[in-house]
């Protein structure tokens, strides 16, 4: 297990330097930034099939389906980033937005939430009533604290109506998923499987801070593939397959 | 009360589905050196090593595998606050040796 910890940090590290020093490779970037996405998605589609495969029995049973549908919701992403970079390296077309790829990005939502709400619920009752109340409500704060932030440079940008939607889509998604999670994490935080959990959260901590960013430097007009917050998608992802990867090691 | 307590556990893991119960034997039994026939001996360290995976999930899966034990001895199952896995197996055991 040591060896994958120190895997993931060799790859972040190596992650943070490319991007810290694009200045000397700038045609690099964007083509770079375009293909690890989907590489380094379906790396984690592939640890969370790992999973399934461990953890599946029958469609019936909780457990099992909790694990399909960690794989169906990072498989919809992998599509959607594949798609994403379909247009950028293949077809050489300015990417639509939102595209095709929004639509498996933002379907990908529902079927891990249903993962990570299955899982936790089956662990709720060891969570007390306030922990609960003050996790509702640190969630609605920050959607709306989000949202705010976000509606203003959207808005003065004379965006679109679907494009706005889609633009605050992403960070209230994540945050309805970080929501869950927290709560996963908050209920395993003491056992093996609190790192698992930690990975997850901080995975979707990552999507965020990537979607926030992502929405801001849109509107303002200054992301360019290869922009330091795509950094933050990719951290995520190499987060979401260590956690699969842990979680199988650890039960 | 040792069959009991055995079926209450397999009863009780399978909160987690068969997968998951089988990961959590296996698990058990090579990290924690506890097998099935164990835990009637050795509640605590069930207890222990459950909590070691699960953190404070581990008694959803207790609490499980209690109301089962209790359900199969015929007792009536009263929950207490801050009251131990190996509290109510040991209240269990008094009552079924009676």
């Amino acid at each position: 297990m040591l060896a994958a910890y120190k895997t993931s940090i060799v790859l972040l590290t190596g992650l943070l330097l490319l991007y810290a020093f694009q200045g000397y490779y700038p045609e690099f970037m964007p083509f770079f930034s375009e293909a690890f996405l989907p590489l380094i998605a379906g790396a984690a589609v592939i640890s969370s099939g790992f999973s399934l495969e461990k953890y599946w029995r029958r469609a019936k049973e909780r457990f099992s389906v909790v694990w399909l549908f960690f794989t169906v919701g990072l498989f919809m992403w992998f599509v959607g980033e594949t798609i994403w970079a379909g247009y950028a390296l293949i077809l050489s077309v300015e990417i639509p937005y939102p595209s095709v790829a929004d639509v498996f990005r933002l379907s990908g939502y529902v079927p891990f939430f249903v993962a990570l709400y299955l899982y936790v619920r089956t662990f709720g009752s060891a969570l007390s009533r306030k922990t609960l109340a003050i996790s509702s409500t640190i969630t609605a704060v920050s959607v709306i604290l989000v949202s705010a932030a976000l509606i203003a440079p959207t808005t003065q940008a004379e965006t679109e109506l679907v494009t706005m939607i889609v633009d605050l889509a992403y960070p209230v998604l994540d945050l309805v998923l970080l929501s869950v999670s927290a709560l996963g994490l908050l209920v395993f935080l003491k056992g093996d499987l609190g790192k698992s959990w930690a990975l997850i959260s901080a995975g979707i901590l990552l999507n965020v801070f990537g979607d926030v960013l992502f929405s801001y430097t849109v509107s303002r007009g200054t992301y360019y593939a290869g922009h330091p917050v795509d950094l933050l998608f990719d951290f995520a992802y190499v987060f979401f397959l260590l956690a699969f990867y842990v979680h199988v090691k650890e039960l | 009360m040792r069959q009991a307590l055995i079926e209450a556990v397999d009863e009780g893991l399978l909160t987690l589905g068969e997968s998951g119960r089988e990961a959590v034997y296996f698990h058990l039994k090579n990290t924690y050196f506890l097998k099935k026939e164990d835990f009637p001996d050795r509640p605590q360290a069930f207890d222990e090593a459950l909590r070691k995976i699960f953190g404070v999930g581990a008694e959803v899966i207790e609490r499980s595998v209690v109301k089962k034990l209790y359900s199969k001895l015929e007792i009536d199952f009263i929950e207490k606050k801050n009251y131990g896995f190996a509290n109510y197996i040991s209240d269990a055991a008094r009552v079924a040796n009676k």
